[in-house]
């Protein structure tokens, strides 16, 4: 280890920065955005060869997109039976998540057997938890509510053969248009509305258990909030954020007046009981329904899209930092007509998931002209810290051209649909689709010319390794 | 630790030989001059080959500094920012010592000083300021520059 001399002459022996021990190096690169990193590689061969190594990539994945991804893809054989190595390509891996462009759609086969499987349905809630998919309610003809609970196991790698098993019926009451979110290893069940019309508020805690010999089971038992709780409504969007928290927004109310509150429930360290408290905020975003809540980078909350008041379908941007101590809803303002194929943008009943790297995907929906959907959008609002003007500065243009990125899909074609649901799984890159209100071809009893759909699908991230 | 209000006085001989002595307080915001401490082996000068005389003064400084219960919030923040405001030579020599030392906090600010020295720059500028040599022909750099294009939007 060199000995500092005096200053004028390290400066004369070339670059002092020669001393910096590797560790030091990547520390001090995992320090910055990932234009410097590559700037600094750019400086010389030293350097170059130093910056691109996996393991430092590793650790920038890991920054960047969370420790639970970043363990997830490790596991999944797949990628290592590809590439028949201990280490991923981790610079090239982190490259092609930034670069998504395209999507792989591939149906789930249902087994050849006489096993009931899950009846078409919509609004539902689908969650992925503890390596299972987990379907509970929803809606079907006649306008009836479900009340059954699914399981189906995936593993860690993705397969295209899924078992459906029924685990639970008769608890929670049916309903459609409730939420449910994954908090650590529980399932978190909020509002919806039955068959009666009637609106709920009640919270309900799920969690599943493999016994050796029982097989699997999901239990659901009624969350104590005490005497605080939102007003009963259905088709509300919600999400999980970090920890043991959960916030719920708008919805459709028990006087089928659309709400713009915003509510967060948090729950005691063993899930039995919790307590609701609601956030006010002004600005905050318009009433709505059929909208959605996703949660990035551990603590922002993006909401999109919905219907309003009017009946309009929205399409704005929102965003609430939980972190910061004085909570706000802050507006990220873009202009349609700067999108390629932006006019399609306002949307309800689309699902918003996150996906590996930290955006958002949107997923079909309905429409400002009443026509369902089957596009594809991720949504980053990375590039923007909060802009709350108009943006004025050819800067701030381009980065707000890359707010919205429509995907190309390839593969199987599910039909358009909206009011499904999605999940993903734990690398982020495996995204699982059920259900939702498909057009017909045959009309049905009703004259809509609604259908409901049973068809799980798959969605998968296109990383070109 | 018990005897942490003593004015128990460590002394330290630098690679230069100077000679420093400071409060057993102040001392052992080091983590490795701590141990020492603890483990008895603290009652003779400490000698610390790897570290010259102008760099542990600036060490100890910090150390002092962070101990002073007279210091406000803000005060700290401006020390620690004036502090780092050092020619490279320092700089480096800092980061070893802190290091060496494995003095909390101080580690960490001189490694952000260097990564606020990289961030926003293009390669060029990189370069001029930790006078690194460019060794890449035309060709390879035109190359390097399409292959990471994707970061620069």
């Amino acid at each position: 280890m060199a000995e500092t001399s005096s200053s004028s002459r390290s400066s004369s022996n070339g670059s002092p920065m020669t001393n910096i021990t590797q560790d030091h190096l990547f520390a001090i690169l995992l320090l910055l955005p990932i234009d410097s990193i590559l700037s600094f590689a750019m400086t010389c061969k030293r350097f170059r060869a130093l910056a691109s190594s996996d393991a430092l990539w590793e650790s920038i994945s890991r920054r960047d997109w969370g420790p639970n991804s970043v363990d997830a893809l490790k596991k999944s054989s797949n990628l290592l039976f590809q590439h028949q190595q201990q280490q991923l390509p981790w610079m090239r891996l982190y490259k092609h998540v930034s670069q998504l462009d395209s999507v792989s759609l591939h149906k789930l086969t249902y087994p050849d057997t006489h096993l009931a499987l899950p009846r078409p349905r919509a609004s539902h809630s689908l969650n992925f938890v503890s390596d299972y998919l987990v379907l509970f309610g929803g809606g079907c003809e006649g306008g009836r509510h479900l009340d059954d609970t699914w399981v189906a196991y995936i593993g860690k790698d993705f397969q295209k053969i899924l078992n459906w098993q029924k685990v639970n019926s008769g608890i929670p009451s049916g309903r459609f248009g409730h939420t449910c979110v994954v908090i650590c290893d529980f399932l978190v069940l909020f509002g919806g509305i039955n068959d009666n019309g009637s609106r709920q508020n009640d919270t309900w805690v799920g969690q599943l258990t493999c016994h050796e010999t029982l097989g699997i089971s999901l239990s659901w038992r009624l969350l104590d909030v005490g005497s605080v709780a939102p007003p009963a409504r259905g088709a509300h969007a919600a999400c999980s954020i970090d920890n043991r928290l959960m916030l719920v927004h708008g919805g459709i109310g028990l006087n089928g007046l659309r709400m713009g509150d915003t509510w967060v429930l948090e729950l005691t360290e063993n899930f039995c009981s919790g307590e609701w408290r609601e956030i006010l905020t002004c600005p905050s975003p318009a009433a709505r329904s059929g909208h959605s809540l996703t949660c990035i980078e551990g603590t922002k909350i993006v909401l999109f899209g919905g219907r309003g008041l009017g009946y309009e379908v929205l399409n704005d941007v929102w965003v609430l930092d939980i972190s910061e101590s004085y909570l706000n809803w802050v507006q990220i303002l873009y202009e349609l007509p700067n999108i390629p194929e932006g006019v399609s943008l306002p949307r309800v009943g689309h699902s918003a998931t996150v996906i590996l790297g930290g955006r958002v995907l949107i997923y079909g929906g309905e429409d400002s002209q009443r026509h369902k959907r089957d596009d594809f959008w991720v949504l980053d609002i990375s590039a923007n810290p909060s802009i709350t003007v108009q943006p004025s500065t050819l800067n701030s243009a381009r980065l707000l051209a890359k707010m919205w990125k429509r995907l190309k899909a390839i593969g199987h074609k599910p039909k358009c649909r909206s009011f499904h649901r999605a999940c993903t799984d734990d690398s982020g890159r495996y995204l699982y689709v059920f259900g939702g209100m498909v057009d017909c071809l045959v009309q049905p009893a009703e004259s809509t010319g609604l259908g409901f759909d049973g068809e799980l699908f798959l969605v998968e991230l296109l990383l070109q390794l | 630790m018990s005897s942490s209000k003593s004015n128990k006085i460590v002394k330290l001989e630098s690679s230069d030989n100077k000679t420093f002595e400071v409060e057993e307080a102040v001392a052992v915001q080091s983590e490795t001059l701590k141990n020492m401490v603890d483990d008895g082996c603290a009652n003779d000068t400490i000698p610390l080959p790897n570290v010259n005389g102008k760099i542990l003064e600036m060490v100890l400084g910090w150390c002092k500094k962070h101990v002073d219960e007279t210091v406000t919030g803000d005060e700290l923040n401006k020390y620690e920012a004036d502090f780092l405001d050092l020619d490279q030579a320092d700089l480096y020599g800092l980061l070893m010592a802190a290091n060496f030392l494995n003095v909390k906090g101080l580690l960490d600010r001189v490694l952000q000083r260097v990564a606020d020295m990289i961030k926003g720059k293009k390669p060029e500028e990189i370069r001029r300021i930790f006078n690194i040599k460019n060794d890449f022909t035309p060709e390879e750099e035109e190359e390097i520059r399409l292959e990471n294009a994707w970061a620069f939007d």
